[in-house]
C-alpha cells in the first residue's frame, strides 16, 4: 500500500457526465479503512454511475480520486484487483454450479493455483454451499445465490468490498444473516461500499452519503443526518429524511 | 416436524360478517413430491389490507397465484366472492387484479397504450375509458409521462404503471406479489397511498412482501414459513413484546426450525 | 372467443409490429427486394449467349454461317478474333460463354461433300447455362445443314423434299418458356412463409422472454384469443405483399393470371393461414425468440425454397426429399398458383390441393391450441 493516509475512497469534484447530461455532479467524499459506508439514492439518482466509476469500469469526465490507493483515472486495472465487487444481479453464471463459478471467479481474478483449493474450500464453508457445490446455480435459492455472488466476490481478499443493492427482494432473515456477515467482514479490516434505498440496510453503515440527481443532499452517521435535517423531531427514521430529500426530483 | 399444521390459526375478529372476498379453506399445493404450501386457510375481507411476510421460498407466490386462479390447488378451496377460484376462472378473473413477482409491460408501448391494452381486454369503452385513465395514472403520478415508453421509465414509476393497469378494470380483489422489490422509498410511499385509498373504497388487497416497514402498514399479517401458516394476526399482535416486527417475525421462524436458521430453503 | 378480446391483442400486436424496425424490415422489405432479386437477376433463362468467332476458312460461306449465327436471337456474338488460342484464353477469363472455330478449308470440305467439321468451346462453369448453350448451338447447327441440303436440291432442280419427321414442338403452360412466369408463384409462396412464419415464430416466444406471458395469463385471454389475435396483423401483412407480389408481377414483368383472381386470394388465404399457425406453434413450443427465429428458417423457410418443386425440380431428387415435398405446405400452394398462373385451371382441377392446406392448417393450429392449454392458457 502507499501513502493515501486513512482513505480507503477518496473522491473530489468527480464528475461524469453521458452527452449533455450530467449523472454525477461534481461530488466529494472518503471512505475510511474498515469501515461500512453507505450510497444512498432513488433510482437514477447516479449510484450505479458512481459506484461504476470508482470499480474502474467506467472513466469519470472529470475530478479526482483513489481507491485502495490507486488513482480512478490511470489505474484502473490495479483497481480492479484491489476490490471485489457483487451488483444486484449477482452476476453468477447460473447455468454452471458453485464450485464452476468460484474457479472461473480465481482465474480471472489471477489467485495463484497453489492457493485455489484452500479458497474454494473457504469460500463454500463461508457461503454454506458445501452440500450444493456441484448443483447448478440456478436452482439455488436466492439467498443461496446471494452468498456465493459475494463469496466469489471476496476471493481474492480484496481491500474493499463494493455492494451493489445487495439485499434487493431476499427475505429478511437471510437479509439480517447477510448483514452481520459484513459487520463481520469489516472487523476484519475490510472496507465495504453499498448502495442501497432501502433504509433498514442504510441502518447497518457507520456512514452515509445521500445522493439526488447527481448531487451530494447529505452526509454523516445516520444520527448526524437525521438530526441536521429534522432538529426537532426526534422520532423521525431513515425513512422520513430521505423522502425529505428525495421527494422533489424530475423524472 | 412440528406440529403446526393442526393448529388452527388464531382469527382475530373482523369488522364486517358479510362473506369475505377472499375465503381459504385448507389449501394445499404440491409439485411433485415438493410441498409448496401445506394447509392454509384464512380470509380477506374487503376494505383491508391484508400482508404476506415470511421466508424466501415459504410458498408465498405460490399461494398467490393460487388465488389469482394461474394454478390449481392440488386440495383445498379457494373462494372469490363466493366462487370457487378453480372451477370459476374465467369468472372470478374480472373480480381479480394480479400483479405478479416479475410483472411484464410491454416495454415497447406507451403508458397509455400500457393501461389501454388492459382495459380494451376487459371491454372498458366510452367515457369511462377516459375517466379510469386519468384517474389511475393521475393516482400514480403518471399523467405526464402517458407518451412514454414504459421501457424508458424508472424501476419505481414502471412498477405504479403495473398497479395503474391491474386496477384499471376496478377489480374487487388486488393481489400483489413483492411489488416494491428493486422501488425506491419516495416511490413505495406513493405506491402504498395508492393502496390506502383503494382499500377506503373498498378493495380486499392481499400483498406480499420481503420490507417489514410495509407488513406494518397492512390491517393482518400472515406469517408463512415451510410451506405452512405461523400465524394470522395484527402487526401489532405479530409483534408482541418484540422490538420490532422483524425481531418477531425472525423469532417465530427460528422456533419452528431451531438452530436450522438460513437452511430453510427445502433442498 | 370474445372478439373484444381478439381485438385487444391485435391492437396490441400491432403497436409492436410498427415499433420493431427488424420486423418491419422483414415485413416488407424483404419481399420487395426477393421479387426484384428473382425477377431480375436470378432469371432462369439464357438470353443470348455471348460468343467469339475464330473464322480460319474466311469464305463468303464461312461469313455467311457466321452472319446468321449473330442474325439468331439466341447468339451475340462479340468478337472476331485470329487464332484458336486467342479464343481459349477469351473462355479462360469468362470474357465470353461460347468460342466458335471454323477451320481452314471448311468450305472445300462442304463442297467436295466431305463432312465439315466445326469446333465449338463451352465454358461449362455453370452446368446449366452450358447446356442450355449446347442446345441452341446444337439446334443452329441442324437447321443450317438442313437449309444447304433443301437448297443443294433446288438448285439441282429437284422438288423440295420435305423432311420425314418434323417434329413441332410445342411448350403448353408457359409458351414463352419464361422462368419469370414461374418465379412469381415461387416468390409469393416464399414471401408468405417469411412474413407468416418467421415474424410470428417470435411473437410469443417474445411474451415469454418479457415475462408478459404471466401478465397475459392473469388476464381473461383464452388461448385461442391469444392465438387469433397475434396472427391478425400478420395476416393483413402477408395479404398485403402477397397483392404486392401480383401486382409487380404483372407490371414488370408481364406474369399474368389466367384463371381467377378470386382464387388466388382463396389460396393465399388459407395458405397465409397455415404459415401463421406454423410460426405460432414454433413460438409457442420454443419460447425463446432465438431458437424459435432458427426453427422458422429452418422448418419453414428452406424448404419452402428448397423442397417445393421451385428452385429446384422435385423428378430428380432422392426419393426421400420426394416423399418430404408432400408434407410441405409451399408444395400445394405453388401447385395451387401454378395452376391459376400457368394452366388456366379452376377449382375443379385444383380443390385436392386447396383441401391439402385445409387439413394442415386444421392440424397445425389444434397442436398450437393444445401445446398453449397445457401452459395453462
Amino acid at each position: 500500500m502507499n501513502n493515501s493516509g486513512s482513505d480507503a475512497v477518496m473522491v473530489e469534484d468527480l464528475e461524469k457526465r453521458f452527452g449533455r447530461f450530467v449523472a454525477v455532479d461534481k461530488i466529494s467524499f472518503a471512505v475510511k479503512k474498515g469501515e461500512v459506508f453507505g450510497l444512498l439514492g432513488p433510482n437514477g439518482a447516479g449510484k450505479s454511475t458512481t459506484i461504476r466509476m470508482l470499480c474502474g469500469i467506467i472513466a469519470p469526465t472529470s475530478g479526482y480520486g483513489r481507491v485502495a490507493g490507486h488513482d480512478i483515472f490511470s489505474e484502473p486495472e490495479a483497481i480492479k484487483h484491489a476490490i471485489g465487487y457483487m451488483s444486484q444481479k449477482f452476476s453468477l453464471y447460473e447455468d454452471m454450479t458453485p464450485y464452476e463459478n468460484i474457479r472461473f471467479y480465481l482465474g480471472v481474478y489471477e489467485v495463484p493455483q497453489e492457493a485455489w483449493k484452500e479458497r474454494i474450500e473457504w469460500v463454500l464453508d463461508m457461503a454454506r454451499l458445501q452440500d450444493v457445490r456441484y448443483r447448478i446455480t440456478r436452482e439455488l435459492p436466492p439467498g443461496w445465490r446471494q452468498r456465493l455472488a459475494l463469496g466469489c466476490a471476496l476471493l481474492h481478499r480484496p481491500e474493499i468490498l463494493f455492494l451493489d443493492e445487495p439485499t434487493s427482494g431476499v427475505d429478511p432473515i437471510t437479509r439480517r444473516s447477510f448483514w452481520e456477515f459484513i459487520n463481520t467482514l469489516a472487523a476484519q479490516g475490510v472496507t465495504v461500499f453499498v448502495t442501497t434505498h432501502y433504509m433498514d440496510e442504510a441502518r447497518n453503515c457507520q456512514r452515509l452519503v445521500m445522493i439526488n440527481e447527481g448531487k451530494i443532499a447529505a452526509m454523516g452517521s445516520p444520527s448526524e443526518i437525521i438530526a441536521e435535517v429534522f432538529p426537532c423531531r426526534p422520532e423521525a427514521d431513515l425513512s422520513d429524511v430521505f423522502i425529505h430529500l428525495m421527494a422533489r426530483r424530475g423524472e | 416436524m412440528p406440529g403446526y399444521a393442526n393448529n388452527p390459526p388464531r382469527n382475530s375478529h373482523f369488522p364486517q360478517a358479510e362473506v369475505p372476498a377472499v375465503h381459504l379453506q385448507d389449501v394445499s399445493k404440491h409439485f411433485g413430491s415438493i410441498e409448496a404450501v401445506n394447509h392454509v386457510s384464512f380470509h380477506v375481507v374487503g376494505g383491508s389490507i391484508v400482508g404476506l411476510v415470511g421466508s424466501d421460498g415459504a410458498g408465498k407466490s405460490t399461494l398467490l397465484r393460487m388465488i389469482a386462479a394461474m394454478v390449481r390447488p392440488s386440495s383445498g378451496t379457494i373462494q372469490i366472492h363466493g366462487l370457487d377460484a378453480a372451477s370459476h376462472k374465467t369468472g372470478i378473473k374480472p373480480l381479480i387484479g394480479y400483479m405478479p413477482q416479475r410483472f411484464g409491460l410491454y416495454l415497447d408501448l406507451t403508458v397509455e397504450e400500457n393501461i389501454e391494452f388492459f382495459m380494451d381486454v376487459f371491454g372498458v369503452f366510452g367515457a369511462e375509458r377516459a375517466k379510469r385513465k386519468e384517474r389511475y395514472l393521475g393516482f400514480s403520478n403518471l399523467l405526464p409521462f402517458i407518451d412514454r415508453l414504459a421501457g424508458a421509465l424508472s424501476g419505481g414509476m414502471k412498477q405504479k404503471l403495473g398497479l395503474a393497469c391491474v386496477l384499471a378494470h376496478e377489480p374487487k380483489v388486488l393481489i400483489l406479489d413483492e411489488p416494491t422489490n428493486g422501488v425506491d422509498p419516495v416511490s413505495r410511499q406513493e405506491f402504498w397511498g395508492i393502496l390506502g385509498q383503494m382499500r377506503q373504497e373498498g378493495m380486499a388487497i392481499l400483498i406480499s412482501t420481503a420490507y417489514l416497514d410495509e407488513g406494518e402498514q397492512c390491517d393482518q399479517l400472515v406469517l408463512m414459513h415451510k410451506s405452512r401458516v405461523l400465524e394470522v394476526a395484527t402487526p401489532e399482535a405479530v409483534q408482541s413484546h418484540y422490538s420490532s416486527l422483524e425481531e418477531a417475525m425472525i423469532h417465530r421462524i427460528q422456533e419452528v426450525d431451531e438452530g436450522l436458521m438460513h437452511e430453510q430453503f427445502g433442498l | 372467443m370474445n372478439p373484444v378480446i381478439i381485438k385487444a391483442i391485435a391492437r396490441k400486436e400491432f403497436y409492436h409490429l410498427v415499433r420493431d424496425f427488424r420486423s418491419m424490415y422483414l415485413a416488407f422489405m424483404i419481399p420487395l427486394l426477393l421479387i426484384l432479386m428473382f425477377g431480375y437477376a436470378l432469371s432462369l433463362d439464357v438470353d443470348s449467349v455471348r460468343t467469339v468467332v475464330v473464322d480460319h476458312d474466311k469464305t463468303e460461306v464461312s461469313r455467311d454461317f457466321v452472319r446468321k449465327l449473330n442474325a439468331s436471337s439466341y447468339f451475340e456474338i462479340t468478337h472476331h478474333l485470329n487464332d484458336s488460342s486467342t479464343a481459349v484464353r477469351y473462355l479462360d477469363q469468362g470474357l465470353t460463354t461460347m468460342a466458335i472455330v471454323i477451320p481452314p478449308e471448311w468450305t472445300e470440305d462442304l463442297k467436295a461433300d466431305r463432312t465439315a467439321s466445326l469446333q465449338v468451346l463451352i465454358d461449362g462453369s455453370d452446368p446449366n447455362f452450358a447446356g442450355i448453350s449446347r442446345g441452341y448451338i446444337t439446334a443452329f447447327v441442324e437447321a443450317y445443314n438442313r437449309d444447304r441440303l433443301i437448297s443443294f436440291l433446288n438448285r439441282k432442280g429437284m422438288e423440295v423434299i420435305k423432311p420425314p419427321v418434323d417434329g413441332r414442338i410445342r411448350v403448353w403452360f408457359n409458351e414463352d418458356l419464361d422462368s419469370r412466369n414461374f418465379i412469381v408463384p415461387g416468390i409469393i409462396a416464399i414471401i408468405i412463409m417469411i412474413v407468416g412464419a418467421m415474424l410470428t415464430s417470435l411473437v410469443i416466444a417474445r411474451e415469454y422472454e418479457n415475462g408478459t406471458m404471466e401478465t397475459i395469463r392473469s388476464l381473461p385471454v383464452g388461448g385461442g384469443e391469444l392465438l387469433l389475435g397475434k396472427a391478425i396483423p400478420y395476416f393483413l401483412i402477408a395479404l398485403i405483399d402477397v397483392l404486392v407480389a401480383v401486382f409487380m408481377g404483372q407490371v414488370l414483368f408481364g406474369v399474368v393470371m389466367k384463371s381467377s383472381f378470386s382464387l388466388l386470394v382463396l389460396a393465399s388465404t388459407i395458405y397465409i393461414s397455415v404459415a401463421l399457425s406454423l410460426g405460432l406453434l414454433i413460438s409457442i413450443a420454443t419460447k425463446s425468440q432465438l431458437v424459435a427465429n432458427q426453427m422458422a428458417i429452418l422448418i419453414t423457410f428452406l424448404p419452402s425454397l428448397l423442397l417445393s418443386n421451385f428452385v429446384f425440380p422435385v423428378g430428380n431428387m432422392p426419393r426421400i426429399f420426394q416423399l418430404l415435398t408432400c408434407i410441405i405446405p409451399a408444395t400445394y400452394f405453388i401447385d395451387i398458383l401454378n395452376g391459376i398462373y400457368l394452366r388456366g385451371l379452376g377449382i375443379a382441377h385444383l380443390w385436392p390441393s386447396y383441401l391439402v392446406l385445409v387439413g394442415m392448417l386444421i392440424v397445425l393450429s389444434n397442436i398450437g391450441f393444445a401445446l398453449l392449454r397445457r401452459e395453462g392458457m
